[in-house]
């Protein structure tokens, strides 16, 4: 693919973006404003008298129309004031900026350990099937898919935090300050979160790998005498890669999503805590600053993939 | 004696720790723990905090959970006794109501505030007119009474009010009490939701949101001898069991206000101690006496004697509680021993009010909860007991933001099992829920015609045996009438490091942490 081909996939997708961006956060606003509970209420505090809660709404701007507040915040989103949380006060941009990278961490390495560990095991399971090790390993897959990540969280917990007290049983440091540190206290929050993805990898990699491998042409490769490792790693894997992009990508953006249970089990302040807070207390400008940056994030994460998969295989981009 | 007995008798203070922490717990500790070793200065206490504070400024936040941050900050005018909330004095030496309407506070000399500046008369008056007009101020209806505020001195202040209200020292040992640094609001227009500066024994250091909150000793604390902290942190950790697993861990010293299913984890923790004690935090079903069903008494009186609440406290609270007759526990100084009489667990009695109100068939009552672990199994216990009555039940949840505005602020449902968490005076409790205009009256709707006055009564004097009686009366209004059906007391649960000594529970059920040290 050309530099020509590569600006054509960012156009296209840059122009795609911006009705989703939009669409998504009109969704969550819409969906906010519709479910019973307002963020006045709270604000009111616990003894508070109807008259006061129609002042905070004057206050506010909470008793605008529906569409106005909506422009408002659109408006002042497209210069890139994300305003203040109602509630701490807080720029919404800076609590973005504080928790994302606590949520990155944590998604990244988990990707990092589902990607090392799943490969592997995929490769192994499709060259030998039906053997033991490839039993043993859709075993320990279909495991990993059942095993939901919160559960595995807390066993993770009272093994290794409270009963060997090998890792933090809560809490996060921030990157900046000391990257050591903010990697052992990310450990076992990425590890609940890698399992599914670990087994999700090792499936889809065993997967194709066995089409690919059964498939004519490398039967003909076979035939031409190639041997078995040079077609396995230069023929079969370069085949696998669009589908392992393809399932990365998924797999990241599922595990941003995953982060909210698993950031509560570990009190982590990262972007699922701060998303769930809000919404509880209808906090909506940092609902919306979250779903914002969320939306970005996978835009980008679904950019990058299809710009990888168009260098692994020249048809893609065309 | 059975515990059963226990509980009609009243629970004592001994009693109630002993049932509520068994002896398979490794320590037990009661309001004098820690006395028999001699405090030690340094450390940080830290704590695991379980939300997130709606903000700094004690007037502009909400949040009950808000207390426990701001406590250390701020020093209130009055303070209140640990196992009564009866007021005490604080930055004001006494007080006196020179006349019913006059209320005069003398201050405390040589107390300044983070900043340097100079706690006096003029301090006061700036606080507390800035909680009554300041638009974002969630303090005017604490302060309705209160018409003027006037420095008659350099160290007096006087308050003007507009009819009797003796539980003005309640609500001042609150936030309307607590006392902000007026340079500093001034220089900051008016507010101080993220930079907090009081008189307090803690001088803020940095909050994060859901994150941190970090607070260091202040050495010029007019009681800096009293306090052996060199600061407190507080993890935000609204997770409870979370906070839970990181005071085992160690990574925390305090966990409160636990939840008592979650006793069993603590007691096999063998490095922890348990500390509980009685709170005014009442689980109750909020009426909507406004229109049928609960517009006929018999039926709000036939759910007070259907729900047999030894068994609810067992069931539900893990023993760490008690049964709830009015909304106030045993152990508060306002409580009426007569008025728990009136509806001892009665299934008999239920039915023929339920048979004499002639219900439809195949009547249902439409209920409200929340979602989470402990309401649910609330629900299934209370929705058990009406059903032995012949009464049916269904719980609609969601959310508590969610579900108490449903309730309370669009008229749904029939009533709401929900939790009233107490106020310093008891004439706080009975007026927001009992009063017709009352946010907490969710059908808005008329009150017994005595009770308006009944609760002015409690206001007119400071005089404790007659603001008893006086209080008597109102809950035997509410309770005769019966305008709620109060179901237990949930005692505080709090669980402790090994390290910190001197800590003592109260009966707001809002941590302290005056006297805490933390050894080696």
């Amino acid at each position: 693919m050309g530099s020509h081909g590569a600006l054509k996939v960012v156009g296209r997708r840059l122009l795609q973006a911006a009705p989703v961006i939009v669409l998504a956060t009109f969704i969550v606003f819409a969906l906010l404003k519709l479910l019973p509970g307002d963020v006045a209420v709270t604000l009111a505090g616990d003894n508070a008298s109807e008259e006061r809660i129609a002042e905070i709404r004057r206050v506010y701007g909470l008793d605008r129309p529906f569409l106005a507040q909506y422009g408002a915040w659109l408006w002042n989103a497209l210069h890139f004031d994300l305003s203040r949380s109602l509630l701490s006060g807080e720029q919404v941009l800076t609590s973005i900026l504080r928790c994302f990278p606590n949520t990155l961490l944590i998604v990244g390495m988990a990707l990092t350990l589902a990607l090392a560990t799943g490969i592997p095991l995929g490769v192994a399971a499709a060259t030998r099937p039906d053997s033991f090790i490839d039993r043993t390993v859709m075993a320990i897959a279909s495991l990993g898919i059942a095993v939901p990540n919160f559960w595995l969280a807390m066993i993770l917990v009272s093994v290794f935090a409270l009963k060997w007290n090998l890792f933090p049983a809560t809490g996060t440091t921030a990157f900046s300050k000391s990257p050591t540190d903010a990697i052992y206290h990310a450990t076992l929050p990425a590890l609940a979160l890698a399992a599914g993805g670990m087994a999700e990898v090792a499936r889809q990699v065993r997967g194709s790998l066995l089409d690919i491998l059964s498939s004519q042409h490398v039967r003909t490769l076979h035939a031409k005498g190639l041997s078995p490792q040079i077609i396995l790693w230069k023929h079969g894997l370069k085949n696998v890669g669009v589908n392992l992009l393809t399932v990365t990508s998924l797999l990241a953006n599922r595990m941003l999503a995953a982060t909210v249970v698993v950031e509560a089990v570990f009190a982590i302040p990262g972007m699922g805590n701060l998303i769930v807070h809000a919404a509880i207390q209808r906090d909506f400008p940092v609902v919306q600053g979250v779903v914002l940056a969320m939306v970005i994030v996978v835009i980008l994460v679904n950019l990058i993939a299809d710009l990888l998969c168009a260098v692994v295989d020249p048809r893609v981009g065309r | 004696m059975t515990k059963e007995n226990q509980y009609k008798r009243g629970l004592s203070r001994r009693d109630a720790l002993a049932l509520a922490t068994g002896s398979a717990v490794s320590a037990l500790v009661g309001f004098d723990a820690g006395a028999q070793s001699t405090p030690k200065r340094g450390g940080v206490l830290k704590v695991s905090a379980n939300a997130n504070p709606s903000s700094l400024d004690p007037a502009t936040g909400g949040a009950g959970s808000d207390h426990t941050m701001l406590f250390p900050m701020y020093d209130t005018l009055m303070e209140w006794d640990y196992e009564t909330l009866k007021p005490k004095p604080g930055l004001a030496e006494s007080w006196r109501f020179s006349d019913p309407q006059t209320l005069v506070l003398a201050l405390r000399k040589g107390v300044t505030f983070h900043d340097g500046t100079q706690f006096d008369a003029e301090a006061v008056k700036f606080n507390l007119d800035r909680c009554k007009t300041e638009p974002r101020s969630n303090l005017k209806a604490d302060l309705a009474t209160v018409a003027s505020v006037e420095a008659t001195g350099p160290m007096e202040v006087t308050l003007k009010l507009s009819q009797p209200d003796a539980a003005l020292p309640g609500i001042l040992s609150d936030r309307a009490g607590m006392m902000v640094s007026p340079t500093a609001l001034k220089a900051n227009g008016g507010a101080l939701d993220r930079k907090p500066v009081g008189a307090g024994a803690y001088t803020f250091v940095s909050w994060t949101d859901n994150e941190r909150l970090i607070m260091k000793r202040n050495d010029k604390y007019w009681r800096a001898n009293e306090r052996y902290l060199d600061g407190i942190e507080f993890a935000i950790i609204p997770e409870l069991a979370t906070g839970l697993r990181s005071v085992i861990a160690g990574q925390n010293d305090v966990a409160y206000s636990i939840p008592a299913r979650q006793k069993p984890v603590i007691q096999r923790a063998k490095n922890l101690t348990v500390v509980t004690g009685p709170t005014v935090y009442c689980i109750q079903i909020y009426y909507n006496w406004a229109r049928p069903p609960f517009d006929d008494i018999r039926i709000r009186k036939a759910l007070n004697f259907a729900i047999d609440r030894d068994m609810f406290v067992k069931a539900t609270l893990d023993g760490v509680g008690e049964p709830a007759y009015m909304n106030l526990p045993s152990k508060h100084w306002a409580y009426d021993p007569e008025v728990a009489k009136l509806y001892s667990y009665d299934p008999d009695k239920a039915r023929a009010l339920l048979k004499e109100a002639n219900l439809p068939q195949n009547f249902g009552l439409e209920l409200i909860g929340y979602t989470d672990q402990d309401s649910i199994r609330r629900e299934e216990i209370i929705i058990e007991q009406l059903a032995k009555v012949g009464l049916k039940a269904k719980f609609t949840n969601g959310s508590i933001a969610e579900m108490s505005a449903a309730f309370l602020k669009d008229k749904k449902g029939d009533g709401l099992l929900s939790a009233w968490t107490g106020r310093p005076d008891p004439s706080l409790t009975y007026a927001l829920m009992y009063s017709k205009d009352s946010y907490f009256n969710a059908g808005r709707a008329d009150v017994p015609a005595e009770l308006p006055e009944a609760l002015k009564q409690t206001r007119l004097t400071e005089n404790i045996d007659e603001r008893r009686k006086a209080f008597a009366k109102v809950q035997r209004l509410v309770m005769e009438n019966a305008l709620v059906c109060p179901i237990a007391f949930q005692f505080e649960l709090d669980a402790l490091g090994p390290r910190v000594k001197g800590f003592k529970p109260n009966l707001l059920g809002k941590p302290k942490y005056d006297g805490v040290w933390l050894e080696g």
